[in-house]
C-alpha cells in the first residue's frame, strides 16, 4: 500500500510532461490523458482511504531515506479523505472544461497550456495533502500555486491579467510568509518533519511556540482566505474562465484550510489562539457574506459565499475538539463539492444567459428548467438546507460549539446561523433574480443596491447547452446530494478523522522516527 | 410511514412528467397518493385514539443519535389527516383551477406534492433534527410555491419575505433543537417529553424554538410574510396558509407543551404573542378589499388565537385548541377555494367590484356561508363546538386566564365581524355595483370547496367523535378532575352567553363598517410589512458600507493588511512571551568578509527600494543575489553559490529583456505619506522577522537534522552533499519544484504568445518565427546591420558547444563535485543566450534545436518517470541506487541512478531558459519590428 501514496503526484507530473511533448498535435490523446491520469488517481485516493481508515496512517519514504533525513509522504485519514474529493471534484471539472472545449473549438481552446498546467495543479494539491514535511507541504503549495497563476491568467485578457498580477503578489508573499516561518521553525527545532516537529516544538520556550504558530497562521490564512487576510478573493477569481473559478475555488482554499488543520491539531495542539481563531472565524464568516449580499455580479457573490463559508471550518478548528475538527473535515468536504458545483453552473449559466451579471439575467427557469435544477440543488444546499449536507455540516459544528459551551462558542453560534440565514438571502435572491424574472421585465434589481447602472439589454442565449459540461455539473451536484443519503458512513469516517487529528499519536507513531516507534522500515 | 413520506418525494419527481403527458389532469394521478395516506390513516385510526402510537424507525446517522424515526400518535394521526385530506381536495381542485397552457405547472405540481410529503413527514417524525428537516423543506417548497409567478416582481418579493422571515425562525429553533437534544442525550421527541430536562440551556432551547414555531405561524411579531405570500396561487393559499404549513408552528407548540409549559418564559411568550396577533390581525382584516387578504389576515388573527389556546397549557386547553385547529383548517380551506371559484367566475376578488354572486353562484355561496358560520362560531358547526370549548378552558381560573379571556372573547367579536364582511363582500348585492357577470364554475372546482364546507358541518354534528379523538392527546396534561368534554349543545352557560355577545358586537362592527374604516386609516401607520422591507435595506446598505471599507480593491492596501497582521500577532503573542536572549557581547559576525557582503547586500536593497528608473531596479536587485551567492562561498558551499550565481545572471538578462517593452520609470502615483507607510511597515516586518530569528534560534534544544546528511551523502554515494540532497535524499522536492519551473515556463508562453493572432499558443509548436532550414549563416544576417557584432557572434559560435560540453560536465560530476542538472541546465541555458545575444531571433532558433515544449514535457516526464521506475523496481518512489562497473573506453564507471532524474532537471532547465528567450527575447523583438515598421509605414504615408 505504501507504494500507492507517491502516485497522486507522480501520475499528474508525468501526464503533464507528455502533454507538453506532445504539444498541440493529438487533442484526443490529450483529453484522453488527463482522463485517465485523473481517473487512476481517483482510484488510487480511494484506495488510500480505505487503507487508512482500516490500518491506520499509510506512510511512504521518497527515495526510501528514512524520516527526518528523507521526505515522508503521509496518507492518514484526513489527507486521503481530501484526496479522495478533490480528485473527484477535479475530475469533474476537467470533464466540463472539455465538454467546454469541445463546443468552443473554433475559437481555438487554451488546450495545450490548460491541460498540462491543469495536471501540474492536481498533482500540487495531492502533494500538500500528503506532504509529511513542513518544507515538502511548501513546495507543494508552490507547484500548485505556480499552475493557479498560469491559469488565472488564461487567455490573457487585460481583466484576467489585472486580476492576475494582484493575485500572484498575494500569493508569493504569503508564500514568503510561510517561508519564513519554515525557517524559523527549523531554527527552532532542527526539523522540518512534521512528526518529528511534533515531538520536538513541545520542548521548545512557549513563546516561541505561539510566535511559530502565529507565523504558521498567516501563511495559511491568506491561502485560506481567512478575514482579514481576504481581501484578494473576490478581487481575483471571478475574472477567470468558469472551470478554473470553480476548481480553485472548490480547492485552493481548502488546501489552505488543510495545512491550518494540520498545523493546529499535530504540532500545537494546546490550542492557545483558539479566542484568536474564534474571533477570525466570525468576522470571515458575517464579513463575507455581507459582501456577497450587495454583489450585482454572480460570480463574485459566489467568491464571497466561498471566503464566509471558509469561516465554518475555521470554527471548527477554534474549538479544537475531535467533534469540532469532524465537523470542519465534513464541512470541507460538502464545501468543495458544493462552491465548485455552483462555479460550473455559474459557467452554464452564462452561456445561456450571455452574461453573469444578476441584473442583466432573468427567465431562465422557463428556458431551461434542467439548469434550474442544477442551480437550485447546491444553492439551497449551500445556504443549509436540510437535509443537504450544508446543513449536516453546519449542524455537526453548531453541535461541537454547545458542547464546548462558553460563552465565545455561543456567539460563534450565532454568528453561524446568521451566516446561514444571509447565504440563504444571497442565494435566493440570485434565483429570483436569474431564473424567475423575466429578461424583459424592468426594476428587477429590487433589492440589489450595487446593481450596475448598465441599461438592461436584450439577453442573449446561445444554443443548447454543450452535454459534457452538462453532466459533468450535473454529477457534482449528485455528489453533494449523495453526501446526504450516505451521511451514516460519510460522519463515521469524519468523526474517526477528528478522533485521529485531535489523537495526535496515529500520526506520529506512523512515521519511523530514530528513537520512535519504527514500523516497516526498508532502508 | 418511512415509505408513504419517501413516496412523496418519488412521486414528486415524476410530477413533472406526468404533467407533460396528461396536462393539468396529473393533479387528479396525483391526488391518488393522497387519498391512499389518508387511507393509511382510517386503519390506523382506531387503535391510535386508543392510545396505541405506530412507530417505526431506521438508521440515519448513528454515530449522532439521528435516526429516521416516526412515531404516529393522535395528534400526528389528526395532523395527517388534515395535510393529506385537504391534500386531496387542493390537489382535484388544481386541475380545474390552472389553465391547461399553465406555463410551469409540471414544477408546480412536483413541488406541491413535495411539499405535501414535507407535511405528513413533519408531524410524524419522532427525532428533533428530522423534524427540523421537514421543518425547512416546507419552507422552501413554500418559497418555490409562492413564487409560481415567479415573473411577477411581487410574487417574488413576497416569497422572499416568506423565506427568510420563516428561515429566521427555523435557525434559531435549530439552534434551540440542538440545545434540547444535548442536554436531554437524545434526539428522539417522545423520549424527551417523557422525561423533560431543565435547566437555564433548556429553558433557552424553549425559547428558541417558540421562536421558529411562531415564525412559521405567522405570529407576531413575524406575522407579515403570510399576508404577502398570498400572492401565491389560490390552491397554495388554501392549502399552506390555511390547512397545512401554518399549523406546523401551531402544531409545534402543542407537541412540547405537555413538557414544557411549565418553563417561566412558556407562558407569556404564547399568551401574549398569540392575544397581540389575534387582535392586531382581526382589527386589519376589516379593512381589506381584497378576498383573500381578508381571508389572509383573519387565519393570521386565527392562528394567534390558536397559539395562545394549544400554549396554555392545560388539558382543557389542549382539547380546545386541537379542535379548533382542526375546525380552522376546515373553514378556512373551504373560504380559500370558494374564493378561488369567485376569482375564476368573476374574474376579480376586489369585495368593491364584486356584486349579486348570490344569486348567480347559489351552491358556492352555500359552502361559504357554512364555512363563515363556522369562523364565527355559530351553531351547529365545529366552529361553534371549538369556541365553546376555548371559553371553558379559560374560565374558572386565575386572573391571567379571565384577561386572556376577554382579549378571546374581543377576537371572536372581530372574527364574526370580518365573516360577515367576508360573506357580504363577496355574495351580497351592493347598492351602485353593477351585478357581476361570471361564468358557471365546473364540478371538480366546486366539489372541494362543498365537501370542506360540508365537514365543518359533519364534524359539529359528530363532536363526540372528535372529542375522543383528541382526547388521548389532551390527557398528556394533568387531569383538573373535572374535564371539560366537546359536544354540540351544553346547554346555556356563561360560554354560551360570550359567544352571543361576540356574534353581537361582532354585527355591530360589521353595520358600522363606514366609522371602523376611517378609525382604520388612522391605525394604519405600523405597517408590518413595511418594517421587513426596512430592515432588508438596512442591512443592504450596511452590508454595502462595509464591503465598501473592507473591499478595497487595491493591491498595496491587502499587502499592508498582510503584514501589518504579520506583525500584529507576533507582537501580541511574543509581547512578554518571548524570550530575546542578546548576550552581553554579541558575536556579529563569522568573519569580516562576511560582515562587508552583509552591508553591501543591505545597502544594495535600501537603494533598490527607493529607485524609481526600472533598470537600476533591475540591476541592483541582481546584486544582492550575487551577495547572497558570496555569502554561501564564505559558508563554504560552492555548489550553493554556483547554482545561485547562474541563476541570477539568467534573471537579470530576461528582466532586461522584458524592461524593453515597459517604461523606463516607475509609475509614481503613491503620495508621500503613503511611501511612509509602505517604509515604516516594511522597516517593521523585517525587525520583527530578525526578532523571531534570533529567539527561535536560541530556543533550539536538538541537534539538526542536518548533521546526518553528510553520513547520507557518503552511503548515496555521493561527496557533495548539496546534490545529493536535491537528487536523492530531498529529491521530492526537487519534482516539486521542477513543476514549477514548467508551469513557470508555460505560463509565460501563455501569456506572451496569447495576444498574437488570438490563437492560443502550443507549447510544443516551433519555435516564433523559426524558419525553415537554410544554410547556416542566414540566421544573422537577418539583423539589422547597426545591432550586429561580428566578433560578438563569432566567439558565441565557437564558444557555443564548450559551454554545452560544460554543462554536461555540471550534469554528470553532480554527484562528486559542484554542479548537478540544475546548474548544468542554467548553464546550458546561459550558452543559449549568449547565441540570441549574438545573433537575435533566428540564431536562437537555430541553436535550440527542439522546441521548448518538447524539452520541458520530455525533463518532466523523465523526472516523474524515474520515480514511478523507482516505485516499479525499488519499492520506493525515486530511489537512487549505485551502480559500480566497467565500460571498455572509458574505464571504471561510477553512475548513482539519480543521475537520471538529474538529466529530467537539466532538459528542465534548458527547456524553461529556451522558452523565456523566445517568447520575452524573440517574441518581443518581433513585435517591436512590427511597431517600427508600422511607424515607419505611417511616416512614408505621411
Amino acid at each position: 500500500m505504501n507504494h500507492l501514496v507517491p502516485l497522486p503526484v507522480l501520475l499528474p507530473l508525468f501526464g503533464a510532461g507528455l502533454k507538453l511533448a506532445i504539444g498541440g498535435r493529438l487533442p484526443r490523446g490529450q483529453r484522453l490523458i488527463s482522463v485517465g491520469v485523473l481517473t487512476a488517481v481517483l482510484g488510487v485516493a480511494i484506495a488510500l482511504l480505505v487503507a487508512a481508515d482500516r490500518d491506520g496512517p499509510v506512510v511512504a519514504r521518497v527515495a526510501g531515506w528514512p524520516a527526518p533525513t528523507g521526505i515522508v509522504l503521509v496518507a492518514d485519514r484526513l489527507s486521503a479523505l481530501m484526496l479522495v474529493v478533490s480528485c473527484a471534484v477535479t475530475l469533474g471539472v476537467l470533464v466540463y472544461s472539455i465538454g467546454q472545449g469541445r463546443a468552443d473549438e473554433d475559437e481555438a481552446t487554451p488546450l495545450s497550456v490548460f491541460h498540462p498546467t491543469y495536471l501540474i495543479l492536481v498533482a500540487g494539491v495531492a502533494n500538500a495533502f500528503l506532504a509529511g514535511d513542513l518544507f515538502n507541504l511548501y513546495v507543494g503549495f508552490e507547484v500548485l500555486l505556480a499552475a493557479s497563476y498560469v491559469l488565472l491568467t488564461v487567455g490573457g485578457t487585460a481583466a484576467r491579467v489585472r486580476a492576475g498580477a494582484g493575485y500572484v503578489v498575494v500569493g508569493l508573499l504569503s508564500s514568503v510568509v510561510f517561508l519564513s516561518a519554515i525557517a524559523m521553525v527549523y531554527a527552532a527545532t532542527g526539523t522540518v518533519n512534521l512528526a518529528q516537529l511534533a515531538v520536538r516544538l513541545p520542548e521548545v520556550d512557549p513563546g516561541v511556540q505561539l510566535v511559530l504558530e502565529s507565523m504558521l497562521l498567516i501563511g495559511f490564512g491568506v491561502k485560506a482566505a481567512v478575514f482579514p487576510l481576504s481581501a484578494w478573493l473576490p478581487d481575483s477569481y471571478p475574472t477567470a474562465p468558469a472551470p478554473v473559478t470553480a476548481v480553485f475555488a472548490g480547492l485552493l482554499t481548502k488546501v489552505g484550510v488543510y495545512a491550518i488543520i494540520r498545523v493546529q491539531t499535530l504540532l500545537f495542539p494546546d490550542g492557545r489562539l483558539r479566542e484568536l481563531l474564534l474571533v477570525v472565524a466570525a468576522a470571515t464568516m458575517i464579513i463575507a457574506i455581507l459582501g456577497a449580499i450587495v454583489q450585482s455580479d454572480l460570480n463574485r457573490l459566489l467568491s464571497f459565499t466561498l471566503v464566509s463559508h471558509i469561516g465554518y471550518m475555521v470554527f471548527g478548528i477554534a474549538l479544537a475538539s475531535a467533534a469540532g475538527m469532524a465537523g470542519t473535515v465534513f464541512y470541507a468536504v460538502h464545501h468543495i463539492t458544493v462552491q465548485t458545483s455552483l462555479f460550473l453552473v455559474a459557467g452554464l449559466i452564462e452561456r445561456r444567459g450571455g452574461s453573469t451579471d444578476l441584473g442583466r439575467l432573468g427567465g431562465l427557469a422557463r428556458m431551461s428548467p434542467a439548469l434550474a435544477v442544477l442551480f437550485f440543488v447546491p444553492a439551497m444546499n449551500l445556504g443549509g438546507i436540510p437535509p443537504l449536507s450544508g446543513f449536516l455540516g453546519k449542524w455537526l459544528l453548531l453541535r461541537a460549539g454547545a458542547e464546548i459551551g462558553s460563552s465565545a462558542a455561543y456567539v460563534l453560534i450565532g454568528a453561524a446561523v446568521a451566516t446561514s440565514l444571509l447565504t440563504l438571502y444571497a442565494m435566493a435572491r440570485v434565483w429570483g433574480q436569474v431564473f424567475g424574472s423575466s429578461p424583459d421585465a424592468s426594476g428587477a434589481t429590487a433589492y440589489s443596491v450595487a446593481a450596475s447602472l448598465s441599461g438592461r439589454d436584450v439577453v442573449a442565449t446561445s444554443s443548447a447547452l454543450p452535454r459534457a459540461m452538462t453532466l459533468a455539473s450535473g454529477a457534482l451536484v449528485a455528489v453533494g446530494v449523495a453526501y446526504t443519503v450516505l451521511a451514516g458512513p460519510l460522519v463515521a469516517l469524519t468523526d474517526r478523522t477528528g478522533a485521529e487529528l485531535v489523537g495526535r499519536s496515529a500520526y506520529i507513531e506512523a512515521v519511523p522516527l530514530p528513537g520512535g516507534f519504527a514500523r516497516g522500515a526498508n532502508r | 410511514m418511512i415509505f408513504s413520506v419517501a413516496s412523496y418525494f418519488v412521486v414528486a419527481a415524476i410530477a413533472p412528467w406526468l404533467v407533460r403527458r396528461l396536462g393539468r389532469n396529473a393533479f387528479l394521478v396525483l391526488a391518488a397518493l393522497a387519498v391512499a395516506t389518508t387511507g393509511w390513516a382510517l386503519t390506523r385510526a382506531t387503535s391510535v385514539f386508543d392510545g396505541r402510537p405506530v412507530v417505526e424507525s431506521r438508521e440515519w446517522i448513528p454515530q449522532q443519535g439521528v435516526s429516521l424515526a416516526f412515531r404516529c400518535d393522535a395528534l400526528a394521526l389528526l395532523m395527517v389527516f388534515l395535510a393529506a385530506g385537504v391534500g386531496v381536495l387542493v390537489l382535484v381542485y388544481c386541475a380545474r383551477y390552472f389553465a391547461a397552457d399553465e406555463p410551469g405547472l409540471g414544477a408546480f405540481a412536483g413541488v406541491l406534492v413535495a411539499f405535501a410529503g414535507a407535511m405528513i413527514g413533519l408531524v410524524t417524525t419522532d427525532d428533533l433534527i428530522l423534524l427540523y428537516v421537514f421543518w425547512e423543506l416546507t419552507t422552501v417548497f413554500s418559497y418555490l410555491l409562492i413564487g409560481h409567478r415567479s415573473e411577477h416582481r411581487g410574487s417574488r418579493r413576497a416569497a422572499m419575505q416568506a423565506l427568510t422571515m420563516t428561515t429566521f425562525g427555523g435557525l434559531a429553533m435549530l439552534v434551540g433543537l440542538i440545545l434540547l437534544g444535548q442536554t436531554a442525550g437524545t434526539y428522539l421527541l417522545s423520549e424527551i417529553l417523557a422525561a423533560p430536562p431543565g435547566g437555564t440551556l433548556v429553558t433557552t432551547a424553549i425559547v428558541l424554538i417558540l421562536v421558529g414555531a411562531l415564525a412559521k405561524a405567522a405570529i407576531v411579531p413575524f406575522g407579515s410574510w403570510l399576508p404577502a405570500a398570498m400572492a401565491a396561487p389560490t390552491p397554495v393559499s388554501a392549502y399552506l396558509h390555511a390547512a397545512a404549513m401554518v399549523k406546523a408552528g401551531v402544531y409545534l407548540v402543542a407537541r412540547l407543551a405537555p413538557g414544557f409549559a411549565e418553563l417561566d418564559p412558556w407562558r407569556p411568550i404564547v399568551l401574549i404573542a398569540g392575544c397581540a396577533t389575534l387582535l392586531l390581525a382581526g382589527w386589519r382584516a376589516l379593512r381589506e378589499d381584497d378576498l383573500k387578504r381578508v381571508l389572509a389576515y383573519g387565519t393570521v388573527s386565527q392562528l394567534g388565537l390558536l397559539t395562545a389556546v394549544t400554549g396554555a397549557g392545560n388539558r382543557d386547553a389542549a382539547l380546545a385548541g386541537i379542535a379548533m385547529l382542526i375546525a380552522h383548517a376546515l373553514f378556512k380551506a373551504t373560504l380559500f377555494l370558494v374564493v378561488g371559484v369567485v376569482d375564476h367566475a368573476a374574474g376579480t376578488r376586489d369585495l368593491r367590484r364584486l356584486s349579486g354572486l348570490a344569486r348567480t353562484m347559489p351552491i358556492t355561496c352555500l359552502a361559504a356561508v357554512v364555512a363563515a358560520l363556522s369562523m364565527a362560531g355559530l351553531p351547529p358547526t365545529v366552529g361553534f363546538v371549538a369556541k365553546e370549548a376555548v371559553y371553558e378552558a379559560f374560565l374558572h381560573r386565575g386572573r391571567t386566564d379571565t384577561v386572556v379571556l376577554g382579549v378571546l372573547v374581543a377576537g371572536s367579536a372581530l372574527t364574526a365581524a370580518y365573516s360577515l364582511r367576508f360573506v357580504w363582500g363577496a355574495f351580497a348585492r351592493k347598492p351602485g355595483v353593477p351585478t357581476t357577470r361570471c361564468e358557471p364554475a365546473g364540478a371538480l372546482l366546486l366539489g372541494p370547496a362543498l365537501l370542506l364546507g360540508a365537514g365543518c358541518l359533519a364534524l359539529g354534528l359528530a363532536a363526540g367523535a372528535l372529542d375522543h379523538w383528541i382526547s388521548s392527546y389532551a390527557d398528556l396534561f394533568p387531569s383538573t378532575g373535572s374535564d371539560y368534554h366537546l359536544a354540540l349543545w351544553h346547554g346555556p352557560g356563561i360560554a354560551l352567553n360570550l359567544s352571543a355577545a361576540a356574534i353581537c358586537v361582532g354585527v355591530v362592527l360589521f353595520l358600522a363598517r363606514e366609522p371602523v374604516l376611517r378609525l382604520q386609516s388612522a391605525t394604519a401607520r405600523i405597517e408590518p410589512s413595511r418594517l421587513y422591507d426596512a430592515l432588508v435595506r438596512g442591512v443592504d446598505r450596511s452590508a454595502l458600507q462595509l464591503t465598501g471599507t473592507t473591499q478595497r480593491g487595491s493591491m498595496p492596501v491587502y499587502v499592508g493588511v498582510i503584514l501589518l497582521s504579520l506583525i500584529a500577532i507576533i507582537a501580541a503573542t511574543a509581547l512578554g512571551n518571548l524570550p530575546l536572549p542578546f548576550p552581553r557581547s554579541p558575536r556579529w559576525s563569522d568573519s569580516a568578509a562576511q560582515l562587508v557582503v552583509c552591508l553591501l547586500v543591505i545597502g544594495t536593497t535600501l537603494i533598490a527600494a527607493g529607485t524609481r528608473g526600472r533598470l537600476p531596479a533591475v540591476l541592483l536587485v541582481g546584486v544582492t543575489g550575487y551577495g547572497c551567492a558570496t555569502l554561501f562561498v564564505l559558508q563554504g558551499a560552492p555548489d550553493l553559490a554556483l547554482t545561485q550565481g547562474l541563476v541570477e545572471t539568467v534573471s537579470v538578462v530576461v528582466f532586461l529583456l522584458v524592461l524593453r517593452r515597459l517604461p523606463r520609470r516607475f509609475g509614481d502615483t503613491t503620495r508621500p505619506g503613503r511611501r511612509v507607510v509602505h517604509i515604516v511597515l516594511g522597516a517593521l516586518t523585517g525587525a520583527v522577522l530578525a526578532g523571531v530569528a534570533v529567539s527561535a534560534f536560541a530556543a533550539r534544544t536538538r541537534p539538526p537534522v542536518s548533521r546526518a546528511f553528510a553520513a547520507a551523502a557518503e552511503e548515496a554515494g555521493g561527496k557533495e552533499i548539496v546534490s545529493v540532497l536535491l537528487v536523492d535524499i530531498r529529491a521530492w522536492d526537487t519534482m516539486g519544484e521542477i513543476a514549477v519551473l514548467a508551469v513557470a515556463a508555460i505560463g509565460v508562453t501563455s501569456l506572451i504568445f496569447v495576444r498574437r493572432d488570438r490563437a492560443l499558443p502550443r507549447l510544443g509548436d516551433r519555435a516564433p518565427d523559426q524558419p525553415a532550414r537554410g544554410p547556416r549563416p542566414v540566421a544573422a544576417e537577418t539583423l539589422v546591420p547597426e545591432r550586429r557584432t561580428v566578433v560578438f557572434e563569432m566567439v558565441a559560435r565557437v564558444v557555443f558547444p564548450t559551454v554545452l560540453v560544460l554543462s554536461l560536465y555540471f550534469l554528470f560530476s553532480g554527484h562528486s563535485t559542484p554542479g548537478g542538472g540544475f546548474a548544468g541546465g542554467i548553464t546550458a541555458g546561459l550558452a543559449l543566450l549568449v547565441r540570441y545575444l549574438a545573433g537575435g531571433r533566428y540564431e536562437l532558433a537555430e541553436a535550440a534545436p527542439l522546441p521548448a515544449g518538447r524539452l520541458l514535457g520530455a525533463g518532466l516526464v523523465i523526472g516523474a518517470g524515474t520515480g514511478l521506475v523507482g516505485l516499479i523496481a525499488g519499492g520506493s518512489a525515486l530511489r537512487s541506487t549505485v551502480i559500480d562497473g566497467t565500460l571498455p573506453p572509458f574505464g571504471d564507471v561510477h553512475i548513482a541512478t539519480s543521475v537520471f532524474f538529474d538529466i529530467g532537471v537539466y532538459l528542465l532547465v534548458v527547456g524553461l531558459v529556451q522558452d523565456v528567450l523566445s517568447a520575452l527575447g524573440a517574441e518581443l523583438d518581433r513585435r517591436i519590428e512590427q511597431t517600427r515598421d508600422q511607424d515607419a509605414e505611417r511616416t512614408v504615408i505621411v
